[in-house]
């Protein structure tokens, strides 16, 4: 993962050319999000989702992809949206993340994907501090391109921090 | 291995000048852990010669098969700088050659010392695996071990050779290992840097010294190799396609769009294509199997050291070796084994003059013994002692609260009340058994393996065990059932019977919990879409179907809207994040491709126990 920088240069630049890079850009909402694009194996239109008892509300469930289990994780609901009626343009995101060592696949789904970027290091910003108790973990920092900003996430942080994990048995 | 790569530095900063630095193979994963893999197998040959040896000391093969497989891990090792594991070997070596000239009888020590160093070496092989596998360093080889090990080794040897004083350091043992093998090469024991010459003389020098035999031995063994190792990660793979393609393959025939106007020369296609899916399924399968011989001939071994720690004598007798099962179920099957074998060992058979003393003769018979019966794999585990206590077993029962005093129970059903949890009739707890854990466990592998266990025993004549297991764990039969508008898969193996209720034969204890009268006996029920929190078609339990079940001895309903159909199913796992659900068994691919949840009944029920 870790990407050499053998050049000498001030932190700033090293960690942004640490996250350069191509991302596939989604929304959600009225905001833009980006995953780096080596993560993503694939997009498929939304499908049936077979509903798993007893897991947080963001799980939607699993389907079977080419044979395979995944779950599908609702990311409007994980991040506190409210939830719309599923679209033509609904997609779900198969990306591969990386849980302490053990990848797994598991599907993201969103409002609409929109286009893969190749951001410079130039382009990319660390997160704005948001003052006291507001948490980030999981954004990678914020990109700026043709005036918009979109916000980058570190996929692994989303989906493996300790709620997914907690994916099991909820309550009793 | 700490130890030794600091060992390893150390010795590459001392070596002259011109020399390689560090053995560039040493650190290699791959050749690691094909080093692991040989190294295994060769344990598990050396543990099987030994205790071939125990039983007849003089066999010169045996003692010719150990020392090749020792010798075969010396030379590895030494290529991959793994200097513990060397030096454990060569010691073993040393004591075997005295063994092969014939300075060295064989007695049940010497045996005890190569098996001691057999799992030391073993030990260090599963360190190494788990290093490969989380990439740090495993926790430090217990070194004083390995030095007691070899030091009581290299004496045993000298004992009856030259009276040479044993010293206490590495290095004394070192000389003293050398002056007992002349015919090894000075530079064997010296510090790490020279392993990497020695490959090159090293397997040619003993193996000239060997009788021809051995080249022969070797020769014919290459020439005969017919099969290939592969990953089990892979194997896996395949089958879990090949359960898919099955799956795709009758999603085509029954396609609906295929049904109207089927031609004929579509149709001997389809049938075509049907009969290469089963035959491939069939042979996929089959790579996984392997015969239960492998697991039965551990137990050899437990055999060996439990009745000369009691003092008692067995015989253990193999049938049925070449039974072949699904390798994950003879990984499984290794625990449950092993608890029965010990019970039956410590609690079942008596001391010999005992056993005269009762008319059997002194060494009692231990039978493992497998074989094939209505699509299952059955497996027994029968000894000839004194049989279970049906009195004690009763009255530990009743003390434990298990049962109420003076139910009156049938011989099977107390027999089986030893496979409750914490239940043991032993008077004392020994190191080996009666805490009352082991007869739980089998039953619960057992039954997480689907299949059952029952006990039989006669009084004075021995006791029984009888092990029901499915062929394979990656496909069940299961049913397909509907709760509003979800579908679940029941494995049929849970399933008792199934009934519409009448509309009366639900009555609410305390307005809460329901039970249904069910062949006269009242059963509790539980509602499939209250756990789950769906919306059911039918709330009326005279419109649903009750799937009677039976977990931890108790039965109990299950009420589903509808059985839509049977149906094989590959079960799938959820993946990590869901591997915790109660009720949830699993997933699998339904004909229409939609994943189904697999219910673990037991589960359910226990969830709803618990509340």
């Amino acid at each position: 993962m870790e990407t050499l920088v053998a050049t000498a240069g001030n932190t700033v630049s090293q960690k942004a050319d640490h996250r350069a890079g191509k991302y596939l850009t989604f929304q959600l909402g009225n905001e833009e999000f980006a995953v780096q694009v080596l993560r993503v194996r694939e997009i498929m239109g939304i499908q049936e989702i077979t509903a798993v008892p007893q897991t947080p509300d963001y799980v939607k469930g699993v389907i079977n992809l080419r044979g395979k289990v995944i779950p599908v994780v609702d990311l409007r609901l994980k991040f506190g949206l409210p939830e719309i009626e599923y679209t033509q343009r609904t997609c779900i995101i198969v990306a591969q993340i990386d849980n302490h060592g053990t990848k797994l696949l598991i599907g993201i789904i969103v409002d609409c994907v929109s286009e893969v970027l190749t951001l410079q290091g130039t382009d990319i910003e660390d997160t704005p501090d948001f003052g006291s108790g507001v948490e980030t973990p999981y954004l990678l920092g914020m990109a700026k391109t043709k005036g918009k900003v979109k916000i980058l996430l570190d996929i692994d942080m989303v989906l493996t921090s300790q709620e997914v994990m907690s994916l099991g048995p909820i309550g009793a | 291995m700490s130890q030794q790569s600091d060992q390893k530095t150390i010795a590459v900063q001392e070596r002259p000048v011109g020399a390689v630095s560090a053995n560039p193979l040493a650190g290699d994963p791959e050749l690691l852990s094909d080093f692991i893999l040989e190294s295994k197998e060769h344990l598990t040959s050396i543990e099987l010669q030994l205790l071939t040896l125990d039983q007849d000391p003089g066999n010169a093969d045996a003692i010719h098969a150990i020392f090749r497989g020792f010798h075969t891990i010396k030379g590895m090792a030494g290529f991959l700088d793994l200097d513990a594991v060397r030096e454990v070997s060569h010691e073993v070596e040393t004591v075997l050659d005295l063994a092969r000239n014939g300075t060295l009888p064989i007695t049940a020590s010497v045996i005890d010392r190569i098996l001691e160093s057999k799992d030391y070496l073993n030990r260090c092989l599963t360190e190494l695996e788990s290093m490969l596998e989380t990439g740090k360093a495993p926790t430090a080889f217990d070194n004083a071990a390995l030095i007691e090990a070899i030091r009581s080794l290299s004496e045993g040897g000298a004992k009856t050779k030259t009276p040479v004083p044993p010293e206490p350091a590495t290095e004394g043992l070192a000389e003293l290992a050398r002056e007992l093998s002349p015919s090894e090469p000075e530079p064997e024991l010296a510090a790490g840097p020279c392993t990497e010459i020695q490959p090159e003389n090293q397997p040619e020098n003993p193996a000239a010294t060997e009788s021809p035999e051995v080249a022969k031995a070797t020769e014919a063994k290459s020439g005969g190799a017919r099969s290939i190792k592969v990953d089990t990660g892979k194997l896996d793979y395949l089958v879990d396609m090949v359960g898919e393609m099955v799956i795709a393959q009758s999603l085509v025939k029954h396609d609906p769009d295929l049904a109207t106007g089927l031609k004929p020369r579509l149709a001997r296609n389809l049938s075509q294509l049907a009969r290469i899916t089963d035959d491939v399924q069939r042979t996929a399968m089959s790579m996984r199997m392997i015969p239960i011989g492998q697991l039965f001939q551990k137990t050899g071994r437990l055999v060996r050291d439990l009745s000369r720690k009691y003092g008692k004598q067995v015989d253990l007798v193999l049938e049925g070796e070449d039974t072949e099962l699904d390798r994950n179920i003879v990984e499984e099957l290794a625990d449950p084994l092993m608890h029965m074998v010990r019970n039956a060992i410590d609690h079942g058979i008596e001391m010999p003059e005992d056993r005269v003393r009762a008319g059997k003769p002194a060494a009692a018979r231990l039978t493992l013994k497998a074989g094939h019966q209505a699509g299952h794999i059955v497996i027994q585990v029968s000894d000839d002692g004194r049989g279970l206590d049906r009195e004690k077993i009763l009255r530990k029962a009743i003390e434990k609260k298990l049962i109420p005093p003076g139910a009156g129970l049938s011989d099977n059903e107390i027999f089986n009340l030893i496979f409750q949890p914490g239940f043991s009739t032993a008077e004392k707890v020994t190191d080996v058994s009666g805490r009352g854990v082991g007869m739980d466990v089998v039953r619960k592998q057992v039954q997480k393996l689907r299949g059952r266990v029952d006990v039989s025993s006669t009084r004075g004549q021995g006791t029984s065990f009888l092990m029901k297991l499915p062929l394979t764990l990656a496909i069940i039969d299961g049913l397909v059932v509907g709760v509003g508008k979800h579908r679940y898969i029941v494995p049929i193996f849970a399933v008792r019977e199934m009934l519409k209720p009448a509309e009366d034969a639900i009555s609410t204890v305390q307005g809460v919990h329901e039970m249904a009268m069910v062949r006269g006996a009242l059963l509790p029920v539980i509602r499939l879409h209250q756990r789950f929190n769906v919306t059911p078609r039918f709330e009326k339990p005279s419109e649903s179907l009750l799937i009677v079940s039976e977990s931890g001895g108790r039965q109990f309903c299950l009420m589903v809207d509808e059985l839509i159909g049977k149906q094989e199913v590959v079960i799938k796992s959820l993946g990590e994040t869901m591997r915790n659900i109660p009720g949830v068994a699993g997933g699998a691919i339904l004909g229409d491709g939609r994943v189904g949840l697999i219910l673990d009944l037991e589960g359910l029920f226990g969830a709803n126990h618990s509340e």
